[in-house]
């Protein structure tokens, strides 16, 4: 039996906004820890990974660990179906091969139900290590979103690289290249415009734009994102999800060649 | 050629074990491709109308040449990393099979000219087809268009496949491609079909895992390679009247083949004079390979131009722009090769979760292990 109450759907419309383009079948884990997913890319090139803790909800009951296979663009559509301000309600019980929403309209004057069927969904899990990063930039997630935006419209790949300085985005394409560097700024008045950079060694990265616009379609759900790069692991974009969890991309880099260091 | 109807038997009997992929999701990966087999494939289908084929000016075949460019150009430009191995000297016991092959090419010769004098039209393609031959020459033509390109070449000290199986196994390449299901038998851990099929098909890449298929199959490695060789394979005759069924059965009921022989009843089943399955089965395990310190580096390099251009176009009557082209394709495609993937950086991890939906499958299989469980006590009762 599982009940997990959130009074603000909202939020959850925006988490699927964010990964239906990138991961089309996902199991959902759902432990009394919280509500999470992790899932691939077809090409297993990124991995999203996203955990909304139990006590972010109004009423949550899991009596055991279990998944739910999805589809995400019928999750995605079952959901545009709620309100801006709806209380959804995501319900199964043992066994059943379906999952149902409900969406209670704010003064209760309206309630729908949306049953979905699940999937059998065979997906690796990753074990994902805890890891100390070279470079931490905190940011205005638009202005991130904006940078890569813009980049894609003249190369494939962005590279990043953080310096004393500052953080680099830089691209190059066949009508020419383009560099934007962003400066350690906290004298703003709103903390969410800052952009904090924490280095303890320099870094430079590249990898393909595609997935970083893929990612930024999370803008909506956080004001700041997180960019975590080392020099030999994926690069972390975290979205913070209104204190109750995050949702995070990991992306493979681009290695330039005469590697030999990376396993077949 | 390689396992008869192993395909289908997995199929039925361990669906799990295989899979199918994007031709596309295999960018990165480094492949290792029997190469004999390959141009095998190309003589046979490259170019071909009836009893024309593509040569050069002087008459030489080049339909090799021409298949082995743009299949290997179009797994470059998927980010493919592609490693063919070359066979050596073929094993004693695939003599026999080698023998009955050229006396098969010999008959073809004769029916391609009976057909030839009546004018018959499908007779010529069907024997044509079934009269070629894949000389020294055109394997060296191949070494030498592979190299120019950039693309590494093994030679195997005896079976290709054994080799490819091999580099597969000490992690030098990520699967084996071929279309010989022999490739499984020699024990390579991931195998490819498909893979060098023309994208005009569009046939998705079938994946094989062979743990997986084990595991399925309920059978040990040393097992599966005796069930092989009841299939039929390469190296022996098989028991007239076995197919892949029932070997399955035999196998699983007596564990190998010197039990089945104990137990099969000999008026039924022919069993074969002077049967070598154990020679065969001592190949599939141990074929002669070079050992995992011996196996040289792979190096995939940016490819030589115009040693390219002299090969093709002035040696053999390639278009020149065609060549030009391709050749821009292959360094463009060095781009795409250096994406990471991220199983280079996370290790698979088990999930916690069971599904809330009941599998059908699950319950099934949990219903079989516990009646097979209750089978052994049962027969040694009957023993006491």
């Amino acid at each position: 039996m599982l009940e997990l109450r959130l009074v603000q759907g909202n939020l959850l419309k925006k988490v699927l906004e964010a990964v239906k383009d990138l991961v089309t079948d996902a199991n959902f884990d759902c432990s009394s820890t919280g509500f999470s997913l992790q899932a691939m890319d077809s090409s297993h090139v990124a991995l999203v990974a996203l955990l909304l803790r139990s006590e972010g909800f109004e009423h949550y009951r899991c009596d055991r660990n279990v998944s739910m296979g999805m589809n995400l663009n019928n999750m995605a559509k079952m959901l545009k179906c709620a309100g801006n301000d709806d209380i959804v309600t995501i319900k199964a019980d043992d066994g059943s091969d379906t999952v149902t929403f409900m969406f209670e309209s704010p003064n209760q004057d309206k309630i729908a139900d949306f049953e979905m069927k699940l999937m059998d969904i065979d997906s690796e899990h990753l074990g994902i290590p805890e890891a100390e990063y070279h470079a931490i930039v905190r940011m205005p997630s638009s202005e991130f979103a904006r940078i890569c935006k813009d980049l894609s419209s003249i190369g494939d790949t962005v590279v990043i690289s953080v310096t004393k300085e500052g953080v680099k985005f830089s691209t190059r394409g066949d009508i020419g290249n383009a560099n934007v560097v962003c400066r350690q700024n906290t004298t703003v008045d709103k903390p969410e415009e800052s952009t904090t950079i924490e280095m303890h060694e320099p870094v430079s990265l590249t990898f393909a734009l595609r997935y970083m616009n893929s990612f930024t379609k999370a803008t909506p759900l956080s004001s700041t994102v997180t960019i975590s790069l080392s020099s030999e692991l994926p690069v972390v974009v975290e979205y913070k999800i209104a204190e109750m969890g995050y949702i995070r991309f990991y992306l493979a880099p681009k290695i330039e060649d005469e590697e030999e260091d990376v396993k077949p | 050629m390689g396992i008869k109807g192993l395909t289908k038997l997995l199929a039925d009997n361990a669906p799990k074990g295989m899979k199918e992929n994007k031709f596309e999701g295999y960018f990165g990966r480094k492949i290792a491709i029997d190469a004999s087999m390959s141009i095998y494939q190309f003589l046979i289908v490259v170019g071909r109308t009836g009893m024309e084929t593509l040569t050069n000016e002087a008459g030489e075949v080049t339909s090799h040449l021409q298949g082995m460019f743009t299949r290997t150009i179009r797994l470059l430009e998927t980010g493919i990393k592609p490693v063919y191995v070359f066979d050596g000297q073929p094993p004693e016991l695939k003599k026999q099979e080698l023998a009955k092959r050229y006396s098969k090419r010999a008959d073809a010769t004769e029916d391609l000219a009976t057909a030839l004098e009546n004018g018959d039209k499908e007779g010529i393609e069907k024997y044509s087809k079934r009269t070629v031959k894949v000389t020294k020459q055109h394997n060296e033509d191949c070494k030498r268009l592979l190299r120019l390109m950039g693309v590494p070449v093994v030679e195997a000290p005896s079976e290709a496949e054994a080799e490819c199986a091999a580099l597969c196994k000490s992690g030098k390449v990520y699967a084996v491609a071929s279309e010989d299901m022999d490739s499984l038998t020699f024990g390579a851990p991931r195998f490819l079909r498909h893979l060098m099929d023309p994208s005009s098909k569009k046939i998705p890449v079938m994946e094989f895992e062979i743990t997986k298929v084990l595991e399925q199959l309920e059978l040990t490695m040393e097992q599966f390679v005796d069930l092989c060789i009841l299939c039929g394979c390469d190296y022996c005759d098989s028991i007239k009247g076995i197919g892949g069924q029932t070997a399955l059965k035999l196998i699983r009921q007596h564990g190998s083949i010197e039990n089945i022989l104990e137990n099969i009843n000999k008026e039924r089943y022919h069993i074969p004079d002077e049967w070598a399955y154990k020679e065969a089965r001592q190949l599939f395990m141990e074929p002669l390979v070079s050992a995992p310190d011996e196996q040289s580096e792979l190096k995939w390099t940016a490819p030589d131009e115009e040693g390219l251009i002299k090969f093709l176009v002035n040696e053999n009557g390639f278009n020149n722009d065609r060549v030009t082209k391709a050749v821009e394709k292959i360094k463009a495609a060095k781009d795409k090769s250096s994406q990471g993937r991220l199983e280079s950086f996370f290790k698979p991890a088990v999930s916690s979760s069971l599904p809330i939906k009941r599998k059908e499958t699950d319950t099934k299989t949990a219903k079989e292990s516990a009646s097979k469980k209750s089978k052994p006590p049962a027969g040694k009762k009957k023993k006491k």
